[in-house]
């Protein structure tokens, strides 16, 4: 958010956090522990794929689970069907979800605000339901586990979960780098324009439907790549887990909690949401169901009514305070 | 042929009166206050669970307890309006979205955990009572909600159109300035929107009851079917939601009837599909926002 370039200070933090990133799973043995860093991971990943477009343009999508199966499916697809590797697979299936989001985006863009939420919302259940009726597609609703090989990495099979770890943090460093460099761009204010107001973005000669289509490419795309890697990772793929409503949910929650339309928003989200979820779990044992999303919720409702900016805007007051600058952005 | 025909319009006629409680109070809701309330059907929900548990406890009629589920949830509507909704009202669509949204995942996960996800169900009297009228079946309890729900529309639409308050609610939902000027205060008049929009989500449930499962979900079933409907009869018109719940309700039972038990909801969402892509405004023209 800032508009005068990255000071020094941000570089130096920045290198710690990636040293301290890439030395994590070798310090932490704990294979518990490692799994819920790559939960934090993917859901960041999840979270700042939905937030180019649902946090810079503002087009509040609850679908993105759409994407997400349609990854997880092409790839699943090719590799048990046709014995194609999941990496080429993960690349198709980032193919597939731009080629879907083309004719999902013709629809959903006809409408604006709350109509848009609830047309993603329907298109991605439909999709469910496509997949869950239609057995002779895929497997039907019983889904297919995927076959162990060992340690295949030309397979995306792995025998430790480090290796899993760092194939995410891959992901989520490519995730961010995009969003940097569409923040930075023309693209980039276009979207926030956008995000604005609409009808004075298209005064001043922005071409909404093309910058909303793109932006949706981009982001359908990147969630994709999310759903293959998490179908290698757990081993089994059925639609009420690849399209599964609270994958939308979580990727809108994250960015919002975090300070919507902001580079670290997701992940600072992700982390505080993700954490709240494990010490629940821990404290409450998983025997009641409901109470983890009964907490989201009402961290979500608490960050509307008082911190509508989410955290981000919390980190950025104080670090400008910090350095003694003025915020660039309130 | 024309029986099975028949029977599947009379079956999707009467839930249909359901779905016309549920989307009238969407539309309402969306027309004065100008938000689209993702709990409503968690307001259902709630209903239900009232008449299950005056029903359980002390032996009360489901239909009886629409006299405690609809003012209990109208207060709801209430204080909703006047302690969340109020403070999120702009020009910004985030908020509104994910305030209610956030209240219809509060609500559906609370019920989780006090309930549990068991089914709960009512047997009543006349729950397996049914009319045959020359080779149809016309389940009793199915006719009442549907008589009931028709009565309760036809009172609002009275209530609007006669009473001070009810043409206040007109004015603020065709121009929210010019009403303001003329005097109505914009939040006495939302917070009654609320309140009746909740009121007729609760009846609903109580109607449901005497056939029905309450489990914590059900809203999702009749909320997902309220947006299709409030799409359809163009955003915001009250008769125009009424008459496309009906239209669902049919579709729906005439989909179960010829293409399959499941099918119900992919024709649902076959029906939203098709109207954003060639009817975005609603079937009654005006302008989509």
């Amino acid at each position: 958010m800032m508009a005068h370039g990255p000071s020094t200070r941000s570089i130096i933090l920045l290198a710690i956090g990636i040293a301290v990133l890439i030395a994590l799973p070798l310090v932490v043995k704990s294979s518990f522990a490692v799994d819920i860093f790559i939960r934090i991971l993917l859901f960041s990943f999840i979270g700042v794929a939905w937030n180019l477009m649902g946090g810079y343009a503002k087009q509040l999508s609850l679908g993105h689970a759409a994407y997400f199966g349609l990854g997880a499916y092409t790839s699943t697809i090719l590799q048990i069907d046709f014995n194609i590797s999941p990496w080429i697979g993960m690349i198709a299936g980032g193919v597939v979800a731009m080629l879907a989001s083309l004719p999902i985006g013709w629809l959903c863009f006809r409408l604006r605000g709350p109509y848009f939420t609830i047309a993603t919302i329907a298109t991605a259940q439909a999709l469910m339901l496509i997949f869950l009726k239609f057995r002779d597609l895929a497997w039907g609703a019983e889904g297919t586990t995927i076959p162990n090989l060992g340690a295949a990495p030309l397979m995306m099979q792995f025998e430790t979960k480090a290796a899993y770890y760092y194939v995410v943090l891959g992901l989520l460093a490519a995730g961010l780098v995009i969003t940097f460099l569409i923040e930075r761009s023309w693209m980039g204010y276009y979207l926030v324009a956008i995000g604005e107001d609409e009808d004075a973005a298209e005064a001043i000669g922005v071409n909404a439907p093309k910058m909303k289509r793109d932006i949706y490419l981009i982001s359908s795309f990147l969630t994709a790549l999310a759903g293959t890697f998490y179908t290698q990772y757990i081993y089994f793929i059925d639609p009420a887990t690849a399209f599964s409503f609270s994958i939308s949910i979580e990727a809108a929650l994250v960015s919002i909690v975090g300070g919507i339309g902001t580079l670290w928003g997701p992940v600072i989200g992700t982390i505080l949401l993700e954490t709240t979820s494990t010490l629940l779990q821990s404290w409450l044992g998983s025997s009641i169901g409901g109470v983890q999303l009964t907490v989201y919720s009402l961290i979500l409702m608490a960050v509307i009514l008082w911190r509508p900016t989410g955290l981000m805007g919390m980190i950025n007051d104080a670090w400008h305070r910090s350095v003694g600058r003025k915020p660039a952005q309130a | 042929m024309w029986e099975t025909v028949a029977q599947a319009v009379i079956n999707g006629l009467l839930i249909g009166g359901i779905y016309a409680l549920v989307s009238i109070g969407v539309t309402l809701i969306f027309g004065v206050v100008k938000i689209v309330n993702f709990a409503q059907g968690e307001f259902v929900m709630i209903g239900m669970y009232i008449s299950f548990f005056l029903a359980n406890q002390f032996g009360i009629d489901p239909l009886l307890s629409l006299v405690v589920s609809m003012p209990v949830l109208f207060a709801a509507g209430v204080l909703i309006q006047h302690f969340l909704i109020r403070r999120v009202l702009g020009p910004n669509d985030m908020p509104q979205i994910f305030l209610t949204f956030a209240l219809s995942l509060l609500l559906l996960n609370l019920a989780l955990m006090l309930f549990t996800a068991n089914y709960r169900t009512v047997h009543t009297s006349y729950s397996d009572e049914a009319l045959h009228i020359g080779g149809l079946y016309i389940p009793v309890a199915k006719l009442i909600a549907f008589v009931v729900a028709m009565g309760l529309s036809g009172a609002l639409w009275v209530f609007l159109h006669t009473t001070d308050l009810g043409k206040a609610m007109r004015a603020a939902a065709q121009n929210r300035d010019v009403a303001m000027l003329m005097g109505i205060n914009p939040n006495r008049v939302f917070c009654v929107a609320l309140g009746i929009a909740l009121a007729l989500a609760g009846a609903a449930g109580s109607l449901l009851m005497p056939f029905y499962s309450a489990y914590p979900f059900v809203g999702q079933v009749f909320v997902l079917m309220a947006f299709v409907a409030v799409v359809l009869g163009t955003l915001g018109n009250v008769m125009g939601a009424l008459i496309a719940s009906l239209m669902m309700g049919v579709a729906e039972s005439l989909g179960i009837q010829y293409v399959g038990a499941d099918s119900g909801l992919i024709v649902v969402f076959a029906m939203l599909l098709l109207t954003l892509a060639f009817k975005p405004t609603g079937l009654g023209g005006g302008r989509a926002r």
